[in-house]
């Protein structure tokens, strides 16, 4: 017996558009990477004994002039392997982006259900103040978020607790389209007579809502989750090159791009390009795998 | 007294827009009486039709029968209670719950796409605490397919893998679970092909003298509605304009919008002659 | 005037190709009503879309041709389409544009099929609406400020533009009201009368069939089960599917509360699993040996059943 899922039009369809099948594999790369950092990575460039500062500025496939050691990458200004810091600058990226989408889908869809399905008052509070927020950039949001919470914490817990509000100001910045979405589907689904039927039974609104509708408006909730990814992982790596994101001792992507980038100008290129390049990779990975599974998931083309 | 009651029912739907833009614009309130004094009653056991065209008013007065919709003035009496009554018990208004059920229209919306039909069909049961064990419920559902013309073997199907009318086999099945007394059938069978809509007037009318039950039929088609009833009751734009057995009705329709209705209705018995 | 020979439409699922429509073939003759029916997925729609020239992927003719006034069509040409056939679908709302009034729609639809002047073009228009039953004064209204009944009447106004000798209409009643419905239906049949437009009427609905129709054509998973005049097939079936359906039609009758309808057993097989032989047998209550075997062609250029092929033909 073969799993449901390898006889079904959504699998048939993947394996016959070669772009939703290499971005796939692109980003299970890129995440298997960042995963396996620890295995992979030649070096520990978190580790200030393991680091010799002559070994700074060494170019990508060069040997160092002065302890011949070759770097795949290159190394930045401290010496560190490039190659190794961008794999475990992937790993905070992915876990902030990841966390971010949850959060903002947690906060979306529970909004957007109960926006959708009990309508009046409810729905117009709710779809009024997510029509507010949307007229802010959701960076600018995020920053906000993020100020007011760094200034809330004792300062002995800032450093710590950076990752977290990161990730609460991410996810707080991008509910908004989780939040229409769901509702509009709610709407629709509301009105079907299963929903009727179940009503009949004297079911209560979360038991109707969790039990007969939500199943049914995942799809849509599953294209946009993919879409925000790549775009919380572009925020976290924005926020960081502002310098408001992670601290420098833990870079991110977007930490190492802004570390990169006082170099840019003095000719060593690659301490900005490899971060770059890896963030590029990584965003249109997901997104073009996000648009395929979106044209897939659509109701008019099902 | 009758089964179902039905007294001075009315329904008037607001549709004006908000205060404010009301004040704004100097307008009126905007109301559609979409129900308007209709009575009837249904004896155990029979089936009474409501007859009419879009926006007569059928389904806004089966959604108030089935206890979804509040009526605007007058009151409808299921075995003497009425669900709207501000006195009513909860364990009243569970068991008047339980004893109505409906039918709807679409086939492919009456049934929530992600659950298998085991799990359709447990649900009334377990919604009103009818059978406790895992086991009895099981055998409850088999034994409902079984009374539908399913069989065992679909417990575990989803509903996509159901031509239309399995579906709405399978939506009488649900229907039946909590035991009703009363069955509202919203258009049941206007979605389906020929040959599968007689065979679900069939199964309605063998479960019905296997229950006892009693039938609101709601339907647009005259010639399905011959087969079925006991009395018609037609509508037009929220009024009952004639009631009758069908007898009269056919043989002798007295107002002119009856007489109309069986003019244009389309009778496989009204072959053009050879040319 | 329309001849359609040994027709076969395929629709590749999967890389695989399944017979939708196979070896159909009908004539319509000037000037008259054919009616198909059958259930869906019969393939009725489909034999709609191919005589316009509308076949496009996944599906794809594999044999067969048809011939429309001694020319051949050929899918997704745009030659014929629109200006001898005309098509109307069951929902109005597909075939208008909701931005522009009636008037210029129907301008625009006469001007690109016949060498009209503004002016002329203007007052074709207009005897047009008035042809199907609409006033003049509406020549300027948008399509949402009617009715789903009259609507269908701007809908076939715009069919009938470019003077078209066949109209395809595809269940062109079935999401309106009855009385609509007879109104409409009542109009094809007059512009049929008095155009001598040929008119393929397509539905679910026998009623419609015995009341609007001169000849019919049942189809069966894609198959030709039963052709010939309305009032022979349906008061005389020949093939059994025919005779079901008939019969599982319920009447306007005080008596048949009392009885049950009769019921054709079991439900239209999906395309991808149509039996060998008759599409039909394992449904049928008078199969034969032979049914199972080979499918039946169409035999005394009625029906597609082996129980004619015998001496006396008939069931």
């Amino acid at each position: 017996m073969k799993h449901p899922f390898l006889e079904s039009d959504l699998y048939y369809n993947f394996k016959r558009t070669p772009i939703a099948v290499l971005s796939f594999f692109v980003f299970l790369i890129i995440v298997i990477m960042a995963i396996f950092a620890d295995i992979i990575a030649p070096h520990t460039p978190f580790e200030p004994l393991t680091l010799n500062l002559l070994n700074g500025f060494t170019p990508p496939m060069q040997a160092n002039e002065f302890t011949g050691t070759i770097f795949l990458m290159g190394t930045d200004d401290q010496g560190r392997d490039l190659f190794s810091t961008i794999l475990f600058g992937l790993r905070i990226s992915l876990f902030v982006g990841l966390m971010a989408v949850f959060l903002a889908m947690v906060i979306g869809v529970t909004l957007g259900l109960i926006a959708g399905f009990v309508g009046g008052v409810v729905d117009t509070v709710i779809m009024r103040f997510a029509d507010i927020q949307i007229t802010f950039p959701s960076i600018l949001v995020a920053m906000l978020i993020y100020g007011v919470a760094k200034g809330l914490l004792p300062p002995d817990l800032r450093y710590e607790m950076s990752i977290t509000v990161l990730i609460i100001s991410i996810g707080l910045s991008e509910w908004v389209p989780f939040a229409r979405t769901v509702r509009g589907s709610t709407l629709v689904e509301k009105e079907k007579e299963y929903v009727i039927s179940a009503r009949m039974l004297g079911l209560s609104y979360p038991q109707i809502m969790v039990r007969h509708i939500l199943p049914n408006i995942l799809s849509p909730v599953l294209v946009i989750a993919t879409i925000t990814f790549a775009l919380a992982i572009i925020t976290e790596a924005t926020l960081s090159f502002l310098g408001v994101g992670v601290p420098t001792t833990k870079p991110s992507l977007g930490t190492l791009i802004r570390i990169g980038q006082d170099f840019l100008f003095s000719g060593e290129w690659w301490i900005l390009l490899f971060p770059a390049l890896t963030l590029l990779l990584l965003a249109l990975s997901i997104n073009l795998f996000g648009d395929w599974l979106r044209d897939m998931l659509n109701p008019k083309l099902k | 007294m009758s089964f179902l009651l039905v007294n001075q029912l009315s329904r008037i739907f607001d549709l004006s827009e908000p205060w404010i833009l009301r004040k704004i614009k100097g307008q009126q309130k905007k109301l559609l009486k979409a129900v308007d004094k209709v009575n009837f009653s249904i004896e155990r056991g029979q089936t009474y039709a409501l007859v009419g065209e879009s926006g007569s008013g059928k389904s806004t007065i089966a959604m108030m029968v089935a206890g979804l919709i509040k009526p605007s003035s007058g009151f409808i009496t299921i075995d003497g209670y009425n669900f709207f009554s501000p006195t009513i018990e909860n364990n009243i208004k569970s068991s008047l719950r339980k004893s109505v059920q409906m039918i709807f229209q679409s086939p492919y919306a009456s049934l929530n796409p992600r659950w298998r039909v085991g799990e359709v069909l447990k649900e009334p049961i377990k919604a009103f605490n009818l059978i406790e064990s895992e086991n009895g419920q099981k055998q409850r559902v088999c034994e409902l397919l079984e009374q539908v013309g399913l069989s065992e073997r679909d417990i575990n199907k989803f509903p996509h893998e159901f031509s239309g009318g399995q579906r709405q086999r399978i939506c009488i099945a649900r229907s039946l679970a909590s035991e009703p007394k009363l069955i509202i059938c919203d258009e049941p069978t206007s979605a389906l092909d020929v040959s599968v809509q007689a065979q679900v007037l069939n199964l309605l009318k063998d479960l019905q003298k296997q229950f006892s039950l009693t039938y609101l039929f709601i339907s647009h088609d005259l010639a399905v509605v011959s087969t079925m009833a006991n009395r018609i009751g037609v509508l037009k734009q929220g009024i009952l304009v004639e009631e009758a057995s069908p007898n009269k009705l056919f043989e002798k329709p007295e107002h002119d919008y009856t007489k109309m209705l069986l003019s244009a209705a389309p009778d496989i018995k009204n072959v053009s002659k050879i040319p | 005037m329309l001849e359609i020979y040994n027709l076969d439409v395929n629709l590749s699922y999967r890389g695989s190709q399944i017979k939708a429509l196979d070896n159909l073939s009908f004539n319509v003759y000037p000037g008259e009503i054919l009616g198909l029916v059958g259930e869906s997925g019969a393939g009725k729609s489909m034999t709609g879309l191919a005589i316009i020239g509308l076949i496009e992927a996944p599906l794809s003719i594999s044999r067969g041709k048809i011939i429309f006034n001694k020319q051949r069509i050929e899918q997704n040409a745009n030659a014929f389409r629109g200006s001898k056939i005309s098509m109307i679908f069951q929902d109005p709302l597909v075939s208008l544009n909701p931005l522009r009034t009636i008037g210029e729609q129907l301008v625009e639809t006469i001007r690109t099929h016949i060498k009209f002047g503004r002016k002329e073009a203007i007052e074709y228009a207009k005897s047009l609406l008035e042809e199907v039953g609409i006033e003049q004064e509406r020549f300027d209204a948008y399509p949402h400020t009617f009715s789903g009944g009259m609507r269908q009447r701007v809908v076939i106004a715009l069919a009938l533009a470019p003077k078209p000798s066949l109209v395809i209409a595809d269940e062109p009643t079935t999401a309106l009201d009855v009385s609509v419905q007879a109104q409409i239906l009542e109009l094809l049949k007059k512009l049929c009368r008095e155009r001598e437009t040929s008119i393929i009427l397509i539905t679910h609905d026998m009623g419609v069939i015995a009341e609007t129709t001169d000849r019919v054509a049942v189809l069966y998973s894609g198959t030709l089960a039963e052709i010939g005049k309305t009032f022979e097939v349906l008061n005389y079936p020949q093939h059994p599917y025919t005779k079901g359906l008939i019969e599982a039609t319920p009447r306007i009758d005080a008596n048949s509360l009392n009885s049950k309808l009769y019921q054709i057993p079991g439900v239209m097989p999906d395309l991808k699993e149509i039996p060998v032989g008759c599409p039909f047998h394992k449904r049928c209550p008078r199969y034969i040996k032979k049914c199972v075997e080979i499918k039946p062609p169409l035999l005394n250029e009625r029906a597609a059943c082996w129980l004619l092929d015998n001496e006396k033909g008939l069931l």
